[in-house]
């Protein structure tokens, strides 16, 4: 049995290593994050089928829950780390190549820190220690939205920094409440203890708790610094903000509402945020010109559907939202990926000046329409399936306010198949056919090997969903039995 | 007045975390938000030290041999307390040197001036 903690472990280590390595040479340093990320996906791959038959715990230093600070890899927990170490493996490989200007060092040390955040929200059993990992994973994205140092990189940086920080001692708060009230702060602790304090007092944390994460995971009326961040940010950045960051922070709100709360009186009220905050965000991202800023308004719209379909609250509903986190994760990867090394060729993030790339740059066009199709929701990509089973567990439900919200979801699918269907319009029958002063070019390895390897995970998945469905099954059914999750952790 | 008395640290340590909030959410200059975000730090740090207070407690350590766990402070939230006064900092130094930066593209701090990025 390999040891969960080496997941958070190796890329931490290595990051604060990487100053070192610079001083043997400067120019192998982009290959670190590389190499952490790869054995991170090896070891979650291994972890996989062991946890599904028993819940692997670390406490750490040896002190026995519920005191010191545990770690819990469930389905759920090596599920999302599989996801961060291959999502973040495949951008790497992108940042060997994109990654030239300004300080290279730098970049690798916190896009790694970011990853160690991200590994250790989803692993850990301690509230506390759950916020500490969450900064360090706001803190690097931060700053590594400013990294370019630009007037709109730093202007989002600074915006996305106040929301973040304000959230963040909201979730400390909230923090602060639950050991007043409970006295410890192992989340399988105070799950177990939920029941005896009355309403409203662990109503006032919980709250607390959803605002604060509710920042990180663009939730409705809390998501005005994504589109900013999202696009001023370098494209390999905004590839793991869209695809993971957003994800961790709804991880960390299903994580206390299902496991910790039990709140199924809150479901109806996330339900009805989810849609609007879909509906919004589709309807911004039919507006815009900016390729950028039109794909992180869609991962609003994403994020929104995703939070309606885990909070269906039935075990198919949050299969079906964890088949489209994941779908969501390969698909807006791909096109910030394409669409980054688009505005590297062009020069501009404008949506009309892609005419006829699918003639000079074929095989980055054909990927971002991958992408965009999936996203929409068309078979056979990976899109399809996700959509379908959020709809056939919306139906099964026979609830009439449900289904009215399905009907919501599928017209606001429609919007998103327009504005995306607009970007290959132009991607592909706009500009002059005829000329012959744009050059075929084919992009450098360094692009064509993730983006190429996401198109072909979203296609596969998308020929055959059962594969991934049913790993997806027992990550939910943890969600959902949260006495067994109880029980293993205080036996 | 009992409950003023029994309740003091709480009423103060709310009342820095309003004051920080309003100064977050009125104030035009970023580096008046930025003390605001620190007050607002300030105030939950006292909240989280309130919680595992003890009037008249000593450190929890039995130097003594008569000594009680019972006549001990919580250990726990100081140690949150010296971890979240570390995360503080980071954002702190972060946040000001990014108005540094800020102040470089615009000539300004004005946040009102400032919005060359809209919806």
């Amino acid at each position: 049995m390999v040891n969960p903690v080496l997941l958070i472990i190796i890329p931490l280590g290595l990051a604060l290593l990487i100053p070192l390595f610079g001083f043997i040479s400067v120019k192998i340093l982009k290959y670190i994050p590389f190499l952490a990320l790869f054995s991170n996906l090896i070891i979650s791959l291994k972890l996989l089928p062991e946890v599904y038959r028993e819940v692997i715990h670390v406490s750490i230093g040896g002190f026995i829950p519920p005191f010191g600070i545990n770690l819990v890899a469930g389905p759920l927990g090596i599920m999302f780390t599989t996801l961060i170490a291959l999502v973040g493996f495949l951008v790497s490989v992108y940042a060997t190549g994109y990654i030239k200007e300004g300080s290279e060092e730098k970049y690798h040390i916190l896009y790694l820190l970011l990853l160690t955040g991200a590994t250790g929200v989803v692993l850990t059993g301690d509230i506390f220690n759950l916020f500490v990992f969450y900064e360090i994973l706001c803190i690097s994205s931060y700053s590594l939205v400013a990294y370019f140092g630009d007037k709109a990189g730093i202007e989002s940086a600074v915006k996305y920094l106040i929301q973040g920080a304000l959230g963040s001692s909201f979730i400390l708060i909230g923090i602060g409440f639950l050991y007043g009230l409970f006295g410890t702060l192992n989340m399988a602790d105070i799950a177990a203890n939920i029941s005896s304090a009355g309403t409203l007092p662990v109503f006032i944390p919980l709250v607390f708790l959803i605002t604060g994460f509710g920042v990180e995971a663009a939730i409705f009326p809390l998501n005005s610094w994504l589109p900013d961040a999202h696009s001023s940010a370098p494209s390999s950045i905004s590839a793991i903000l869209s695809g993971l960051a957003i994800e961790i922070g709804l991880y960390a709100i299903v994580r206390i509402v299902f496991t910790v709360y039990d709140a199924s009186g809150m479901f109806s009220f996330f339900l009805l945020l989810g849609v609007i905050t879909l509906v919004i965000g589709e309807l911004c991202a039919f507006s815009q010109e900016n390729i950028k800023r039109m794909l992180a308004f869609s991962s609003i719209g994403q994020i929104g559907l995703i939070t309606f379909a885990i909070f269906i609250g039935s075990a198919e509903g949050i299969t079906g939202g964890l088949f489209q986190l994941v779908g969501h994760s390969f698909g807006k990867a791909l096109l910030f990926l394409t669409a980054g090394y688009m505005i590297y060729e062009t020069g501009s993030t404008n949506i009309s000046s892609f005419e006829g790339m699918g003639k000079k740059l074929p095989y980055t066009s054909l990927a971002f329409t991958v992408g965009a199709f999936s996203l929409i929701g068309l078979p056979p990509f990976m899109g399809f399936p996700g959509k379908f089973l959020i709809v056939k567990a919306a139906l099964t439900e026979q609830d009439i306010i449900i289904n009215m919200l399905i009907a919501i979801i599928l017209i606001a699918s429609i919007i998103e198949a327009a504005y995306f269907f607009k970007v290959v319009q132009v991607i592909y029958f706009k500009g002059e056919s005829g000329s012959m002063s744009r050059k075929r070019k084919t992009a450098p390895l360094s692009v064509l090997i993730p983006v190429f390897i996401f198109a072909g995970l979203i296609i596969f998945t998308g020929i055959y969903p059962k594969l991934l469905a049913e790993v997806l099954e027992q990550p939910a059914l943890e969600l959902l039995h949260r006495v067994d999750y109880i029980k293993s952790v205080i036996p | 007045m009992n409950i003023i008395n029994d309740y003091i640290y709480y009423f103060g340590a709310f009342s820095l975390i309003f004051i920080g909030l309003y100064i977050v959410l009125v104030k035009k200059n970023l580096i008046k938000v930025i003390i605001g975000l620190s007050i607002l730090d300030t105030g939950i740090n006292l909240f989280l030290i309130t919680v595992g207070y003890k009037k008249g407690g000593t450190a929890p350590i039995f130097s003594e041999p008569g000594l009680q766990a019972s006549e001990m402070v919580d250990p726990v939230p100081q140690a949150m307390v010296l971890t979240a006064i570390v995360i503080g900092v980071a954002v702190l130094a972060l946040a000001l040197s990014l108005s540094v930066r800020l102040y470089k593209h615009y000539g300004t701090l004005n946040l009102r001036k400032i919005k060359e990025l809209k919806w």
